[in-house]
């Protein structure tokens, strides 16, 4: 067997910080084969980008590395000065970052970026680096004519390519690749990466690559290391994984990937017997539009968030709206919590219109009815209050309980949505907590009035794989328990199927399908929601590369 | 009891973070140091404005600081004339923190057309030339130290309403001010309650800014005989050391003690400002301690510190 073309050996970093040093890379060793997808697979927190960092040699202080080796093809990046660091960069090994938006550069052209990478490593110039980077361009299937845009100019699959033609400039034999697609769309998603692989299939080059989403990885790469709190706990060929892994926190991973696809897994979600919902709907909205004007001096803009977009919803169902950023999802959640007004269009709750539209004040009972998650439990949580602060406010301000039965309620409050003692997390500030319990919080806050109805704006989007289904089991637990009406707001058709009883597809700011949540994934009708559906099912990727098996056979012919 | 928990955490970790850092406790204690002389001093010592002695006779035992122009005593004209200027001083800084919160918090919070209305008055303020301003109100109106105050405050404010006024519009579209909404919280408890605490490094880093200018513009104006001469300022002890020609007679120890003093008090002022800068944004000190933690000679250099292998 011929040699590793790198080896990770016992390679440890340490964050130095005022209370100490925390070790965030522990112990780590991995060999990686030429021509091999290897991925890395953990949630915030495991240490699996400090790794990469590391091994790239572009870990700032407080970091420290501490131990350990990183061969490329024998030489050991971790000794070597920092001039010669350098020789190893794109040389012999580049990186695509995280998020592409981040990644280029807002005031320079893509040319501009690309030759200067060409420039600095290859010292090509003039014509030749242009002609270069049109080369690169069309590998990536963008128009050369794109060579003079500025990333504004550009979609975020698009940035997300230029960013890869970057790191192939000057085909390396190794791309690192660190969440290449977390901030982008499924679709989106699923194309970028069906052209990495036919590149690598084309180039031959060895990928790293970098993910919190393990599903994403089972269909393509060929060996997984599974890492939490810096050390990795298991490391095999996919085929193994797939199966189940050896270590307990592999098979929770596995488990807690709902699929779009095939019949219903068993025991997810309670859902109540029978789905016959009252006739008379508790929110009912009627060709609701709304549309953001930027008008400055002498030009004025118009962007159609939300285009007649009329729904109703029953007491005690779980509606999914699902769909891609920039579909009007969230202008929805907006528009029905209140937060911002209608261009046009009503919103009746229990049948009556409770002057919605026109008034600016939103009276307080309508506040009680309709509460809101939000997606971010970082930013929706105040960082100065403690947690019985920001549940103890909503109900002083309606008057709904005394001062005295307040500490108690709070603390069963707590105790309801999974944070026991809740004596305890009252005191807590918010950056005291892990996401998944500021999210828990959120959600008692909304829970505090007894609303009739929560919108939850991708409730569970910014929260590690591993606790995301407990969070909707939440949710489901109070449909069950309370006869909670649900708006659930998200991009991720999977996990609307298994919570939601019926789900409103939503593009560029119209419904396009709606349908009860079996039905619609098992017989989409609409071509956009078809996609969707095979986007988030396992398998995607053989679909997908069978397509461009056939494209390329064209193209021999 | 549960309020008051909550109430007093924001304090006290602020006030935590202020005695940790040494920045900001050199500068808490020279400020307080001379606050405390503006209070108590003027009682202890004789009166600044008696003839006591030669004039412009040099520091000795009798005159610890000499006299001036006047015969009068320059160490008891340096501490009483801390009291006027601190107190102008740090009332405009209070006051200009105030109308700016209370300006640039409604203008950026509401927006719309309140903010139309508010930016267009405070950016008229800011496009006024303050200086020019400032010599002609203070000359025109009658001299004292309310025209000063007015004077700072009116030519200071605009800028900080500005600052607050951005700061307000990004916190306006937090989910956390959202989530406010939602409960049915109003407006005025929301920027008063939920926003304003997070503004407070901005809020206080604008006084000790305010305070600084205000403290130098209204020596600055004092100096140029456009406030009250008949008191005695670090203005006013600056404008007569001038008048009775303290250059030409080499008589230095008429203006040092009081120069020496306004620069002391907008230096501890900044060492304030720096400490609060990094009791919130403790990036600032990390990597500095860093430094003190992993001695420079363990590590290979490089943006990746690499710690040498002991063989």
């Amino acid at each position: 067997m011929n040699k590793p073309l790198i080896s990770v050996e016992k390679l440890s970093v340490n964050y130095i910080t005022d209370t100490g040093s925390v070790k965030a890379v522990n112990n780590v060793s991995f060999e990686i084969n030429s021509g091999e997808i290897f991925g890395l697979v953990g949630e915030s927190g495991s240490g699996k980008s400090t790794v990469v960092q590391a091994m790239m040699r572009i870990l700032p202080p407080p970091a420290l590395i501490s131990n350990g080796s990183v061969k490329i093809n024998n030489r050991d990046i971790l000794s070597v000065v920092d001039s010669e660091v350098l020789g190893f960069r794109w040389k012999e090994i580049s990186i695509v970052m995280q998020s592409a938006l981040n990644a280029l550069n807002p005031v320079l052209s893509v040319r501009e970026q690309i030759c200067d990478v060409l420039k600095t490593h290859k010292g090509l110039l003039g014509t030749l680096a242009h002609n270069r980077a049109k080369e690169l361009l069309s590998l990536v299937d963008i128009d050369r004519d794109r060579l003079n845009s500025y990333p504004h100019q550009l979609s975020g699959g698009m940035k997300q390519r230029i960013v890869i033609a970057i790191a192939l400039a000057i085909m390396p034999p190794i791309i690192i690749m660190d969440e290449p697609t977390t901030a982008l769309d499924v679709i989106v998603e699923r194309e970028i990466l069906a052209k990495i692989i036919e590149l690598r299939k084309k180039l031959g080059f060895t990928i790293l690559f970098i993910t919190h989403d393990l599903n994403l990885l089972l269909d393509f790469a060929d060996r997984l290391a599974i890492m939490k709190d810096g050390k990795i706990l298991e490391l095999d060929n996919v085929k193994n994984i797939q199966k189940g892994g050896r270590h307990p926190y592999t098979k929770k991973l596995i488990d807690s990937i709902p699929s779009a696809s095939g019949a219903r897994q068993k025991g997810l979600f309670s859902k109540p017997e029978s789905l016959d919902f009252p006739d008379m709907p508790i929110l009912e909205v009627q060709n609701l539009n709304k549309i953001f004007q930027s008008s400055e001096l002498f030009k004025k803009d118009k962007l159609i968030a939300v285009n007649d977009v009329s729904f109703k919803v029953s007491q005690g169902e779980i509606v999914g709206l699902v769909g891609e950023s920039g579909s009007g999802k969230s202008t929805i959640a907006k528009l029905v919590t209140r937060l911002i007004r209608p261009t046009s269009g009503t919103i009746y709750l229990n049948g009556e219109n409770k002057k919605v539209s026109e008034s600016r004040n939103v009276p307080l009972e309508y506040r009680k009815i309709v509460q809101m998650v939000f997606q971010d439990p970082f930013g929706s949580l105040n960082s100065i209050h403690t947690v019985y602060h920001h549940l103890a406010r909503p109900l002083l301000r309606h008057r709904l309980k005394s001062e005295n039965e307040l500490f108690l309620y709070i603390v069963h409050l707590l105790e309801t949505v999974g944070l026991s003692p809740g004596e305890k997390f009252a005191e807590k500030f918010p950056h005291e907590m892990s996401g998944g319990e500021r999210q828990r919080v959120a959600i008692a806050r909304a829970l505090s009035l007894e609303p009739q109805i929560i919108v939850a704006d991708e409730p569970t989007s910014m929260l590690d794989v591993s606790i995301r289904m407990d969070i909707l089991e939440i949710f489901a637990k109070m449909r069950k328990e309370n006869n909670l009406t649900v708006l659930f707001i998200t991009h991720d058709l999977a996990s609307a199927r298994y919570l939601a009883d019926r789900i409103i597809v939503l593009k560029d700011g119209s419904i396009i399908e709606e349908g009860a949540s079996e039905d619609l994934i098992q017989s989409p009708i609409q071509k956009y929601t078809k996609q969707l559906v095979r986007a988030a099912s396992p398998g995607w990727f053989h679909s997908l590369y069978k397509n461009s098996d056939n494209k390329e056979s064209k193209n021999d012919r | 009891m549960k309020n008051k928990i909550q109430h007093s955490s924001i304090v006290t970790r602020w006030f935590a973070g202020i005695i940790s850092n040494k920045k900001a406790l050199a500068g808490s204690c020279i400020i307080l140091f001379f606050v405390f002389i503006a209070i108590i001093g003027p009682f202890l010592i004789q009166s600044p404005t008696d003839f006591l002695g030669t004039p412009l006779s040099p520091p000795s035992f009798k005159h610890l600081f000499g006299t001036n122009g006047q015969g009068q005593d320059v160490f008891s004209q340096t501490i009483s004339g801390a009291r006027q200027t601190l107190f102008v001083g740090f009332s405009a800084g209070i006051l200009v923190v105030l109308i700016g919160a209370l300006i640039g918090g409604i203008a950026g919070y509401y927006g719309g057309q309140t903010d139309d209305i508010l930016s267009l008055i405070i950016n008229i303020f800011l496009v006024m030339p303050g200086l020019p301003l400032m010599v002609i109100l203070a000359s025109w109106l009658p001299p004292g130290p309310g025209t000063l105050l007015g004077v700072l405050v009116l030519t200071g404010w605009a800028w900080n309403a500005r600052v607050i006024r951005s700061q307000m519009m990004t916190f306006r579209n937090r989910d956390f001010v959202s989530a406010a909404i939602i409960s049915g919280e109003k407006n005025i408890r929301i920027i008063v309650v939920e926003i304003m605490p997070r503004m407070l490094s901005l809020l206080a880093s604008s006084f000790i800014g305010a305070s600084i200018y205000a403290i130098g513009a209204q020596v600055g104006l004092e100096f140029l005989g456009l406030g009250d001469i008949s008191t005695v300022t670090w203005g006013t002890n600056l404008y007569w050391a001038s008048n009775d020609l303290a250059l030409l007679t080499e008589s230095w120890w008429t203006f040092v003690p009081t120069g020496l003093s306004i620069a002391i008090v907008s230096f501890a002022l900044t060492l304030i400002n720096f400490g609060i800068d990094e009791v919130t944004n403790p990036r600032l000190i990390s990597e500095r301690l860093w430094r003190n933690k992993v001695p420079r000679n363990m590590i290979t250099n490089g943006i990746t510190p690499v710690l040498k292998k002991h063989e």
